[in-house]
């Protein structure tokens, strides 16, 4: 029978890496995917993705069980995920961007790391618009959309209240109907 | 637009994320019945929600985990080999105490070392943060194009060369244009 | 803690002394006529999701280029002269001339010449510190691109 994931932790913290490593294989992908919807770079939202497991494995003594072990999990993932796009946007993005078109010329590297999508325009426009939103917006709708959580949850994760999860939401919308309206 | 719409449409989104009370829940789904500008809100923000979703939630392809286990597992390495050489070299210090002075004179020679670093080896990383910026002042691509990149994190120059938009050939070896000079 | 006796006090002080002494002789700046050349030919490409651990002091650079696969094909390192060319042949029938310019010893002017079966395919002048590197890329090789990372240390 599987074991749930306060069993895994309860193991992690008594020594056995095999047991952090089960829940590493049960939740990679998802942490991730929320990683990925905030950086928008796959290689950058791997490396990040590894360090979240890395901390939360040093963390991993502290955590009592007051949360599930998913949020404290994803909470991890998504302040790291902020703090990245932060460090990033202190970089000159022109870099990449040049890069990128420079390498897209030559159709070597997928631009988007979303390419099964079809209808390019409103992909290449949602993508846009995703990127101009703040990290914190970013981490709402992605962990609504993506993750499916509830406000209660999200609000856990981001450490603030469900009407601000709510409102933020709110905002974040608002701003990707303003931008995405011919599509909609 | 009435003041009652504007309260129906700012709650709309956690309408259909179902997180509203069963009152409100109520409230909404009436007014919904009467008014075709809310109604047209709804399907605006059901659209956006389906494409949002069909974009985040579609895994990017050919990415693979099969690295990414090993990845967590060297990050976990490396600090327990860092904390077993501070132990062993915690052990270590509580030595005989006729070896205790070596102790303080060897932090002292270590210090000079580094400071002097520069001269047994130049341009080591120790001693002290390199620029590693390269200066491109002058460049030809025989007829191809030509992008210098420079990232801030790594201190990367690229030269990056590319073909034209027409696809030469760069066997031909032909220099069209001259290429940007810096 | 007992104190050290006579003699190792005296052993002591005069490390210390050679130290200082070295480090006051290095300060002065002397034009080196050696300089060491570097070079690692890359193959970078989209097919597989290697990482060649040889690559390992180059990869945050690397990865900046958002290929999935890097492999290293070759690597060498010359010394030569102050306006010598140092030759390396290059995977793909290319070959690379590099050839130190007179500067001093902290920072260098590197003249590249890439070619392939006689003909010419990049020249290049680039100044960096000493020490340094920087990658020249984007010839097609082997269904990817290949990449040469050129560092050059003065000796």
């Amino acid at each position: 029978m599987e074991s749930s994931d306060w069993e895994l932790v309860q193991k992690c913290q008594a020594g056995e890496t095999s047991a952090f490593q089960e829940l590493v294989s049960r939740y990679q992908q998802k942490i991730f995917m929320v990683i990925l919807g905030v950086l928008r770079d796959r290689e950058d939202s791997m490396e990040v993705a590894q360090e979240a497991f890395f901390r939360a494995y040093r963390k991993i003594k502290g955590f009592q069980g007051g949360s599930s072990f998913y949020t404290w999990l994803y909470r991890i993932a998504v302040n790291m995920a902020i703090d990245a796009q932060r460090r990033q946007k202190r970089n000159p993005l022109e870099f990449r961007e040049n890069m990128d078109s420079v390498l897209e010329e030559q159709h070597e590297v997928e631009k988007d790391p979303f390419a099964n999508v079809h209808d390019k325009e409103l992909r290449a426009s949602l993508s846009a618009a995703i990127n101009d939103l703040t990290a914190e917006h970013k981490a709402v709708i992605i962990l609504r959309t993506v993750e499916g959580l509830s406000y209660k949850d999200i609000g856990e994760i981001l450490g603030c209240s469900e009407g601000t999860v709510m409102s933020r939401l709110h905002y974040a919308r608002k701003k990707l109907q303003g931008k995405l309206k011919a599509f909609l | 637009m009435t003041n009652r719409c504007e309260d129906m449409r700012d709650r709309m989104g956690a309408w259909l994320d179902g997180e509203l009370s069963r009152s409100r829940f109520e409230e909404i789904r009436v007014h919904l019945e009467s008014c075709s500008a809310c109604r047209e809100e709804r399907r605006q923000l059901e659209k956006l929600q389906a494409s949002l979703k069909e974009l985040l939630v579609a895994v990017p392809s050919n990415v693979s985990f099969e690295r990414f286990w090993p990845g967590v597992e060297q990050r976990i390495e490396r600090q327990r080999s860092w904390y077993e050489n501070l132990l062993g070299w915690a052990r270590d210090l509580s030595a005989p105490p006729q070896l205790a002075w070596a102790v303080p004179a060897v932090i002292v020679l270590l210090l000079l070392g580094v400071f002097s670093l520069e001269s047994f080896f130049p341009g080591s990383r120790l001693a002290g943060q390199r620029n590693n910026f390269a200066n491109v002042e002058s460049i030809d691509a025989f007829g191809r194009n030509v992008a210098v990149l420079r990232e801030n994190e790594t201190k990367t120059t690229i030269i990056w060369l590319y073909q034209n938009q027409e696809g030469e050939d760069e066997s031909t070896g032909e220099k069209s244009e001259a290429g940007p000079s810096f | 803690m007992s104190l050290p006796g006579k003699r190792a006090r005296r052993v002591l002080l005069f490390s210390i002394a050679c130290c200082l002494v070295s480090a006051l002789g290095g300060a002065a700046e002397t034009t080196s006529q050696i300089v060491q050349v570097k070079i690692g030919a890359i193959l970078a490409s989209n097919k597989g999701d290697e990482f060649d651990a040889r690559l390992a002091p180059l990869e945050k650079q690397l990865k900046l280029m958002k290929y999935r696969s890097y492999r290293l094909l070759k690597e060498e390192s010359q010394k030569v002269q102050r306006k010598g060319n140092a030759t390396f042949d290059i995977p793909g029938g290319r070959s690379l001339v590099v050839t130190p310019q007179e500067s001093g010893t902290k920072q260098l002017a590197l003249r590249v010449h890439l070619q392939q079966g006689g003909k010419p395919l990049t020249d290049t002048t680039v100044r960096l510190d000493s020490g340094g590197n920087f990658l020249l890329g984007g010839y097609p090789h082997e269904g990817g691109a290949l990449v040469i990372s050129i560092s050059a240390t003065a000796q």
